[in-house]
């Protein structure tokens, strides 16, 4: 009788053990990006599971750009700012290479990036 | 015999959520802010984190304006303006001052400050690009000369008709400054970046090295490689970071040889440098990039308190040695390690 108790016990611990290490395996498997302007984070996405949609992002002194998320990528497709810097850096791709839009003080980054 | 069993079990059961929780033990405040024409990133870990980031960006707009060659209050436009007379100007002035007249010393006149206006005529202060007119620029050389500027004490002498910027010098100042309020706030763990600069103080809460991304300046939105540092400024200077393209189809870029007033090239296309001062690190990596392959290394060699990682504009990658064994590739650019006693 007693051993069956600790068998259960066991097994539960075990159980709840491996559902919680399979929540935080798929936790760590997000692709977190933050589109952030001037300093405000305006949208946060999980590239892995986002939709493919297209966002505008207006900045304080009227330009804009335009930022596409498919197929689990996010670039700056489209910006009226004069050096297009933002759109020539293409798909975001490293944790050190955040898209900047200087003139509109937009970014667009991984959420734990480092430099 | 059987509860040691369980607890065994229960502790290999119990890991997940140990090392779930082990992350948040260190408290993490960023900040972002658009400052001296670049966007800067700040990360400090630790209690005080949130205080000395915020000290930190009061500290680096309060520097902007000091370094501004537009603000009509700043100390350059001051000086610019003085037309021959002494101006007196804050301890942050003449710091940078003082760094970048060593550097000029140093590197035979590669860095000079008073190259501004040939800089400005380029457009690449105002973004308004064009190709001067070469009389224009044998003109404007005629008053660059950083012999000239004199500074005693907090009083600083221009010559009238000179034009001063530390466009090469204030940004890594700027980021020693931020990592002097992490150490006063007890920080042992900051990272920032300021445009193409990454200044680092001790190492990831985890203890583990920074590591620091060097951009292919073949192709920007990639990187050649990382490089890892503790307490260090990784400081890169690049002919990617700001340029033009003529209509004579040619690529013009912002890093000017006080030689002839036209972009440095003399065979680097990027230059980054590493070592314990961002202002020096800074100023040196201007200055190198406008020496050229040879003479950068020969300046390595002479004065061996950095190291550098340089990209040649036919593609090679020559690495100090005393870096070499924290650089991790992600290219297959060739790669060469220069020694510090020439090899015979």
């Amino acid at each position: 009788m007693k051993n069956r108790k600790i068998i259960i016990a066991v097994g539960l611990i075990f159980f709840v053990s491996v559902c919680l290490s399979v929540y935080i395996l798929r936790h760590s498997d997000r692709q977190t990006v933050e589109i952030v302007q001037d300093g405000a984070v305006l949208y946060t996405f999980d590239l892995n599971r986002a939709e493919d949609q297209e966002i505008r992002v207006t900045s304080a002194e009227g330009g804009y750009n335009l930022i596409v998320i498919k197929d689990g990528t996010i670039c700056i497709s489209e910006a009226d700012c004069p050096d297009q810097t933002c759109v020539k850096m293409g798909v975001l791709k490293s944790d050190y290479l955040p898209i900047v839009c200087l003139p509109h003080k937009l970014i667009v980054r991984f959420a734990e990036g480092e430099a | 015999m059987k509860n040691i069993f369980i607890m065994v079990m229960s502790g290999i059961c119990m890991m997940p959520l140990l090392t779930a929780c082990g992350n948040s033990a260190d408290t993490v405040h960023t900040a972002d802010l658009f400052a001296m024409d670049t966007y800067m990133n700040i990360k400090a870990y630790g209690k005080d984190a949130e205080a000395a980031v915020t000290e930190a960006e009061a500290r680096i707009r309060a520097l902007e304006q000091t370094f501004s060659v537009t603000n009509d209050a700043s100390d350059i436009r001051k000086i610019n303006q003085a037309d021959g007379q002494p101006v007196t100007v804050s301890a942050d002035t003449v710091s940078v001052l003082q760094t970048a007249q060593e550097m000029h010393h140093e590197s035979g006149g590669a860095l000079r400050i008073s190259l501004y206006p040939v800089l400005r005529t380029w457009g690449f202060t105002t973004g308004a690009y064009s190709v001067p007119e070469a009389d224009e620029i044998a003109e404007l050389l005629q008053n660059v000369d950083d012999t000239k500027i004199s500074v005693d004490g907090q009083t600083v002498r221009c010559p009238a008709g000179m034009e001063i910027d530390l466009g090469a010098v204030a940004k890594g100042y700027t980021g020693d400054a931020v990592m002097e309020i992490m150490q006063a706030h007890h920080i042992s763990s900051a990272i920032i970046s300021l445009g193409g600069n990454v200044q680092t103080r001790g190492s990831k809460p985890d203890g583990s090295a920074w590591t620091v991304g060097i951009t292919d300046p073949f192709a920007p939105d990639m990187l050649i490689g990382t490089v890892s540092v503790r307490d260090k400024a990784v400081i890169t200077s690049g002919n990617y970071e700001r340029y033009f393209t003529g209509e004579d189809g040619r690529r013009y870029w912002h890093i000017l040889d006080p030689a002839d007033g036209y972009p440095a090239d003399n065979g680097l296309v990027s230059v980054t440098v590493i070592g314990s001062c961002g202002a020096e690190c800074d100023a040196l990596s201007t200055a190198l990039f406008v020496e050229g392959t040879e003479q950068a290394v020969q300046h390595w060699r002479r004065n061996g308190d950095f190291e550098m990682i340089l990209v040649t504009s036919d593609g090679e990658l020559l690495l100090t040695e005393g870096i070499a064994a924290d650089y991790n590739a992600k290219n297959e650019m060739p790669c060469r390690v220069v020694q510090r006693n020439e090899e015979p």
